[in-house]
């Protein structure tokens, strides 16, 4: 008997452990998942009934969708070669080119417009050159569009060299003693390969390009993406008219990432 | 001809350095080595997938160093296959064929013709060696890297498949060289045997030869010779007495009758090695025990007391314990039966001169 009351006391302590670390979780979930529930609960109806008769919010939704869809095709363009290189060669300053990257995701994103205003704003030799070439910035949907850019390219640069690194560098080996030049090798075996990969990264590149506010609010306040309009209708009228507008959002940040993640949960049921 | 000149090469914090050996044209080359040794990164530099740092590569008469993988002829297939997850068996096998008539022609003669109709994912691995085997014959390459490429056949197809390698490899007049752990299928398949240890090339040449005349000790205990003593060596006069009476013959050309001493054993044998401490290497298999001296020519014959019985099928290794020194010797199991070999037995365990090889 004497001999089970030290172990008796460390499974117990065991027990209280697990049972606080499981209501800590449940907790941290449920302020997650409670908000983003009450908000499309409470306005998602409503919101999409205002789609038919809303001209303002169906024009900020559609610039919105547009413009995140834009960010996110030059992220893809310009971010696929760099996620490679960064997955798959072993060169100086790969560690800079990395944390250059993360940079964005960690500075405030009012910060980011800002820096961005720096570099597009008129009074920049870049602004100005662009300007002088017909093509203002700031004020337009370019400025949204490179606000989205900025905030969420380095979310699909990580995610595709995660994709990329997935797939052995053998299969491209392969692929070369077979007749493939790197390119073709390329496009043959690593890029179907990592294919599901990039498509996630995009659409979390997509969902959070959607959701910008801080970078966008400074660059380009008019014509307005949806979530500008929710701030604005928040400011001007309050929580009842900012609801329908902010519901919307919240849907359309949610539903393809929701989709990714069914998609991926058969695929794997599937294999 | 495929041939390495001091060839180095740097995969992560592995080194292979300054390893030279060539393969003729038409020849069948083969890589042992303990794991870790390199053999893998060997293929890889020659196939051009890991770049030289050093040295150089010749294939056919061309340096081909600095060629890009897809311009140097070479078809690799690894362990582990590689077979591209997202394409059809068919479709591998044809993925870098000339036409799809090779393709069909070779996965008919490898057998791999069976498996067209099945996803890669639900092949097993010897089906996955198989499959990679054709794809890579069926590019219809010049050199052939092969990285133990039979080790997940069961045993009947991998005699079947090594046959049909070894005869598409003499048809198509390939240079192959093939990684193996394998010591009776470097003997089997290998023209030239290369031995590489910690990313160098120790010793390479006709597979015989390198099993029977390893450069070091090491190299003979890690080709499975038995009996590898340290002694020390001492030139005999042509007409010694302890030696060939009246038949200089054998110490022409620049041998030496040589007595050589390891601890209370003393053993005869003819070569060039120079006096001094060094290694005797004596396979189990030129070691014959009989229960009484022997009245043949075998120069050397140690009486001694059997110490160890391991029957291996067919075969049955003797230890025998002569003065101390443990001498192994391999021999039928039906001649072990015979001679009633049991622990405890005198026996004469005797060689012949020319079976001890020093390094």
């Amino acid at each position: 008997m004497s001999a089970s009351v030290p172990a008796a006391a460390p499974r117990a302590l065991h027990r209280v452990i697990g049972v606080l670390a499981a209501l800590a979780s449940s907790l941290l979930l449920l302020f997650l998942a409670v908000p983003i529930g009450k908000l499309i609960g409470a306005g998602g109806v409503e919101g999409i009934r205002q789609l038919g008769g809303d001209a303002e919010l169906r024009a900020a939704l559609v610039l919105t969708a547009l413009t995140a869809t834009a960010a996110t095709v030059l992220g893809m363009l310009g971010g696929t070669p760099l996620a490679y290189v960064l997955a798959r060669r072993d060169f100086r300053g790969r560690a800079v080119v990395s944390a250059l990257l993360d940079l964005p995701l960690l500075i405030p994103h009012p910060v980011a417009g800002i820096a961005l205003l720096l570099l597009l704003g008129r009074d920049s030799a870049l602004g100005g050159a662009l300007l002088a070439a017909g093509l203002r910035v700031v004020g337009t949907p370019l400025g949204i569009v490179a606000a989205m850019l900025f905030v969420a390219a380095p979310l699909y640069i990580s995610g595709a060299r995660e994709a990329f690194a997935r797939v052995d560098p053998r299969f491209e080996a392969v692929a070369r003693t077979l007749g493939d030049a790197p390119l073709r090798a390329f496009l043959r075996i690593t890029l179907p390969l990592s294919r599901r990969g990039l498509i996630a990264s995009a659409v979390v590149m997509w969902a959070r390009a959607v959701s910008e506010f801080g970078a966008i609010v400074v660059l380009t306040y008019n014509p307005k993406v949806a979530s500008v309009l929710s701030y604005d209708r928040f400011t001007s009228f309050g929580l009842r008219e900012a609801l329908p507008v902010a519901a919307v959002l919240a849907l359309i940040a949610l539903v393809p990432l929701t989709a990714l993640r069914t998609l991926r949960g058969a695929d794997e049921g599937a294999a | 001809m495929l041939e390495c000149r001091s060839l180095s090469a740097r995969h992560g914090s592995f080194e292979l350095a300054d390893v030279s050996f060539a393969v003729p044209s038409g020849q069948y080359g083969v890589v042992i080595g303990p794991a870790g040794s390199g053999k893998t990164t060997l293929l890889e530099t020659i196939a051009g997938v890991v770049p030289a740092t050093a040295g150089a590569l010749w294939l056919h008469g061309a340096d081909a160093t600095w060629l890009a993988p897809e311009a140097r002829g070479v078809s690799l297939v690894y362990q582990h296959a590689y077979l591209f997850p997202h394409l059809s068996v068919a479709e591998n096998i044809a993925y870098g064929a000339p036409t799809a008539e090779v393709a069909e022609l070779v996965a008919k003669r490898l057998g791999a013709d069976a498996l067209t109709g099945r996803p890669v994912r639900a092949l097993s691995g010897g089906e996955r060696q198989l499959v990679a085997l054709a794809r890579a014959f069926a590019r219809r390459p010049s050199v052939l890297l092969l990285d133990e490429p039979f080790s997940a056949l069961d045993p009947r197809r991998r005699t079947l498949v090594r046959r049909e390698v070894r005869a598409l490899h003499r048809e198509w007049g390939l240079t192959t060289l093939q990684v193996t752990h394998d010591f009776t299928e470097a003997g089997l398949l290998g023209d030239v045997a290369v031995l590489l240890d910690s990313g160098r090339a120790l010793q390479s040449g006709a597979p015989e030869e390198v099993f029977r005349r390893p450069a070091s000790p090491y190299i003979a205990e890690f080709l499975g010779a038995e009996n590898v003593l340290a002694g020390v060596v001492r030139h005999l006069e042509d007409k010694s007495p302890d030696w060939l009476e009246g038949a200089p013959a054998p110490i022409a050309h620049g041998n030496h009758a040589i007595e050589f001493t390891a601890g209370p054993l003393t053993v005869y044998t003819i070569g060039d090695f120079p006096p001094g401490d060094g290694y005797a290497v004596i396979r189990a298999e030129e070691i014959v025990l009989s229960l009484e001296a022997p009245a043949g020519s075998a120069r050397n014959r140690f009486r001694g007391v059997v110490s160890e019985l391991a029957t291996l099928g067919a075969l049955t290794r003797v230890t025998v314990d002569a003065q101390g020194v443990q001498l192994v010797a391999s021999l039928t199991t039906r001649s072990a039966k015979e001679l009633a070999i049991a622990p405890g037995m005198h026996v004469t365990a005797s060689f012949k001169a020319m079976a001890v090889h020093l390094c």
